[in-house]
């Protein structure tokens, strides 16, 4: 490995011996000099997750290497798991009209796979509401329940569920061991859980969480290039039926095998891992200590904008990681995805702000929270990484606080 | 507003990455000085005057960060650079075309360009480039940047490759990938009960391993079954191929009536022989076959790739092999029909599905997009050649014939194929002597000539007929392309002397 960071070409860097430093963990200058290729004059609160390979087994807790494949991202698993569903529906296996369950504000391409691969093939969809904003995680735990009575009802067979561990909008961390066991006790067949966020930003723990497919990004919370994931894929007698989709050499190997070789291709952003790790080591309490930070200070900086704008965040702290919705003031009148991503532009172009924003349609029966003036239906997901400063979220709250002062509503934005 | 960036308004991102800047450095053994990082301002120099680019005015680059990569900055600013739009480049010199390849292993004679292929420094430079911009802000890059080029790399290859209109020309990672995707549609037509239990693939037997096991998975797992194409090897002549092929579709035909697909190597990899896949296709047509697939992983840049002569429905090359792109980008053509075509799909399915193959494929997920968006640097650095691409196609050509024959000559072997049936690369027969006389053993000398003389080259192992006398058993595919000198193949030339010299039999290797 010192050979492949030799060879990076990286001289204006100290090179990091292998052995922790005694003295002092990493500056906040080298900090800056780590990220300097960032855009300057952006606040950047908006990050993602990232993976491991050989180390990643141990960082999760699986019991083999064998049970660990290396892919490009989320959406890619998502193919995989979806593709062996469509097969047994296509073979018999499956009755037409037998279930999969998933949330409603699942990843789009992972609902845009579940219609080319399951309802493509004669399977049925129920999608769970997602309750938002919401105070507690018993509050998902009953959405679940009725889904999964939903999908067994008529005697139909619940094939596979596919859980969150952390949503992308709205954004919340979602009880995934108590759904799993929930699955197990309703005879669900296979658990898929979409953990494209977790790495880096949660404990993770496949043993513990107990379900049959798991995967998360490495790029988005730990640091790798674009792109790499990990697809945990627990040993069971069906896991000769999980192929990658594109066939090379290596078919019939098993899935990480597989995985390893599908043409020619650059494979480099899967092998920066172990340097990753080190990069982590750099701070104090390793990856630990960085996702405890991360979550403190996302928390503190949601509290810090809803409070200056006199809105409510949209999920309590703990079923939060490092990521929180924050309300926007309703004098945005944020009243569609369209007007969003409207505001979403406006901020980037005109602020040098990159942040998500998601709007909430207000429930027909209690309408939803509200300051003082009105319903809020837009929510901001903000993120804290190691490189992010204060700075950054005071420029969003004064952007949205000029903004509410000078009375624009998103629809007059970009109307000069 | 395009209609590929209209899609992506609606949907919220998940988030793309944060990646300290070690890791973005590409592992080529890329001279240090080739590019360097003043704060926050990414400078790279990979015009044709490369060396003279140290004197530029570095303050002309800045404006570059925040637009375009240096090429296309060339473009549109007529009068800022050396090159302008009205004036010939300059001809590439011998000491910029050792630059632009100083990063392969100086120690190895490097005549396998068929396996990986090659990518010049400039265009690596890049792709750099491009990997930069998107770590620097990744929400603009995807909202704003990435399918405009997208779109512009199709555009390019649509022209290049004379086919009809860009929704035509997806781009993938590999020939690999679009097997997958053409067989996957393959596999759902016998599912949906579109084509019966026993319809026909037919493939050539030196199809590409990969391809097979694909075709495997996807046609015989869903019901379908499989005639292999024997092809003679050594070969004489088109009419050899030609024959067996219509013995093939005769065959299928008789068995269950109906041949769903054809899968035909416009170059086969091992043994390589340049197929004649204009009249293939046409036998084709002729005799019902539903579709033609023709895999062409060593096309563009090698032979002429005219999608409208060739008549193919699906025809895919990959650019990394042999048009100087990095690893890895193809294009997969799909010929639009007034007849409903059949419904291809990307496997990985993102936010884009439904909207056609091609935009599919330029969203599947986050990952690395660069080496696609380089197109039109491969082909500016095709143009600092005498002719561009078709005078290094010539050139290439006419050099690995000469060196094949040399090599047959010095060694008192043949040739594999005549000339008009090879591109760039060629198979020379080996001596006899060297015993080789199984896959095992081609594999072992081809590590034993790597590890031990510095020669880097496949070997085939061709299984000899029954009463063959004193059969050639072993031959290299060796390729020409234009960082490669008389050297190289003298090297190799030696290698083997030496190893016949020696008494050197494949015998002598450990089981």
């Amino acid at each position: 490995m010192d050979s492949d960071r030799g060879e990076n070409g990286d001289s204006s860097h100290n090179h990091v011996s292998k052995k922790p430093k005694l003295s002092a963990f990493i500056s906040e200058e080298e900090i800056r000099q780590e990220f300097s290729h960032h855009q300057r004059g952006i606040a950047r609160i908006n990050n993602g997750l990232a993976r491991i390979q050989n180390c990643c087994k141990g960082l999760i807790n699986a019991d083999s290497v064998d049970e660990v494949s290396l892919i490009d991202n989320a959406t890619t698993a998502a193919a995989i798991v979806l593709q062996q569903i469509g097969r047994a529906f296509a073979q018999g296996k499956f009755q037409k009209g037998d279930v999969v369950v998933m949330l409603h504000c699942a990843f789009q391409s992972v609902k845009k796979s579940i219609q080319a691969y399951v309802t493509g093939a004669g399977g049925s969809v129920i999608e769970v509401q997602l309750p938002f904003p919401l105070t507690s995680k018993e509050e998902i735990v009953s959405e679940f329940r009725k889904g999964l009575e939903k999908g067994k009802s008529d005697g139909r067979h619940v094939r596979l569920a596919i859980i969150d561990h952390i949503t992308s909008m709205p954004c919340v961390v979602v009880p995934v061991e108590e759904l799993v066991k929930i699955c197990r006790q309703e005879g669900v067949d296979q658990v898929f859980v979409d953990a494209a966020h977790a790495i880096g930003s949660v404990p993770v723990d496949v043993k513990e969480i107990g379900a049959d497919f798991y995967v998360s990004n490495l790029h988005k919370w730990f640091f790798c290039p674009p792109s790499v994931a990990f697809l945990y894929c627990r040993k069971s007698p069906l896991s000769s039926e999980v192929h990658h989709p594109v066939v090379s050499h290596e078919f019939g190997n098993g899935l990480a095998i597989e995985s390893s070789w599908i043409g020619t291709r650059d494979y480099s952003s899967q092998l920066v891992v172990p340097s990753v790790l080190e990069f982590v080591n750099r701070f104090e309490g390793g990856i630990e200590g960085i996702m405890m930070r991360n979550h403190e200070i996302v928390v503190k900086m949601g509290e810090m904008l809803a409070k200056s704008w006199g809105t409510n965040l949209g999920a309590p702290p703990e079923m939060c990681a490092s990521m929180i919705m924050v309300g926007l003031p309703s004098r945005l009148f944020i009243s569609s995805e369209e007007d969003a991503m409207r505001l979403r532009s406006y901020l980037r172009q005109h602020h040098g702000i990159e942040v998500p924003l998601h709007y909430q349609a207000p429930s027909d029966v209690e309408g939803g929270p509200k300051d003082k003036d009105g319903l809020v239906t837009g929510y901001a997901r903000i993120s804290h990484q190691v490189y992010n400063s204060f700075d950054d979220y005071c420029k969003f709250r004064d952007a949205i606080n000029q903004l509410v002062e000078q009375r624009r509503s998103c629809k007059m934005l970009f109307m000069e | 507003m395009s209609r590929a960036m209209c899609m992506t308004w609606r949907h919220s991102s998940r988030l793309f990455s944060c990646c300290p800047l070690p890791f973005t450095s590409p592992l080529l053994l890329a001279p240090s000085h080739f590019h360097y990082i003043i704060p926050d301002i990414i400078v790279s120099h990979h015009h044709s005057h490369l060396l003279s680019s140290f004197t530029q005015n570095p303050s002309s680059q800045s404006s570059i960060m925040e637009s375009s990569p240096p090429h296309h900055q060339q473009n549109e600013s007529n009068g800022t650079h050396n090159i302008s739009k009205k004036s010939k480049p300059m001809l590439i010199s011998e000491s910029d075309l050792r630059f632009e390849f100083s990063h392969h292993d100086p120690s190895i004679a490097r005549i396998n360009n068929g396996s990986f292929g090659s990518c010049p420094a400039s265009v690596t430079a890049a792709q750099h480039h491009w990997q930069l911009l998107f770590l620097r802000q990744p929400d603009h890059f995807y909202f704003n940047r990435l399918q405009p080029a997208i779109l512009r790399s199709r555009t390019l290859i649509k022209d290049l490759v004379n086919a009809d209109h860009v929704d035509e020309i997806s781009l993938v990672d590999n020939a690999t990938t679009a097997a997958a995707i053409v067989l996957q549609q393959i596999a759902w037509a016998f599912t949906e009960g579109r084509f019966q239990r026993g319809d026909a693939v037919v493939m050539l037997h030196y199809a590409y391993g990969a391809v097979k096991k694909s075709i495997h998975a996807y046609v015989c797992r869903a019901g379908g079954q499989v005639i292999e194409v024997p092809l003679p090897f050594p070969v004489n002549s088109n009419e050899e191929i030609v024959d067996e092929f219509r013995r093939a579709l005769m065959r299928g035909k008789a068995n269950s009536g109906r041949v769903r697909l054809a899968v035909i190597d416009h170059i086969t990899s091992m043994p390589s022989v340049l197929i004649p896949v204009k009249e293939l296709v046409k036998i084709c047509r002729e005799e019902g076959v539903d579709q033609v697939f023709v895999d062409a992983a060593h096309g563009i840049g090698c032979t002429d790739v005219d999608m409208k002569e060739i008549g193919a429905d699906f025809y895919t090359s990959n650019l990394h092999k042999w048009f100087f792109c990095p690893p890895s980008v193809a294009f997969l053509y799909c010929r639009k029909t007034p007849e409903t075509s059949p419904e291809l799909h990307h496997p990985v399915v993102s936010h884009e599905y439904g909207n056609g193959l091609a935009i599919e494929s330029g969203w599947i997920g986050t990952r690395d997009y660069s080496a696609q968006l380089v197109v039109s640097d491969a082909i500016e650095f095709t143009n600092r050649f005498e002719g561009g691409i078709e005078g290094i196609k010539k050139r290439n050509h006419d050099g690995v014939v000469e060196m094949g024959k040399m090599l047959a000559s010095a060694w008192g072997t043949n040739l594999g194929t005549p000339q008009e049936m090879c591109a760039s690369l060629i198979m020379v027969g080996l001596p006899v002597s060297l015993g080789i006389s199984s896959d095992s053993d081609a594999m072992k000398l081809r590590k034993h000539l790597r590890e031990n003389f510095g020669v880097e080259v496949p070997i085939y192992y061709r299984h000899p007929k029954d009463g063959e006398v004193n059969p050639i058993t072993g031959y290299a595919r060796i390729s020409y392309q234009v960082y490669n000198t008389i050297d190289d193949y003298y090297k190799f030339r030696d290698a083997v002397n030496q190893l016949v010299s020696d008494g050197f039999t494949c015998a002598l290797f450990p089981k």
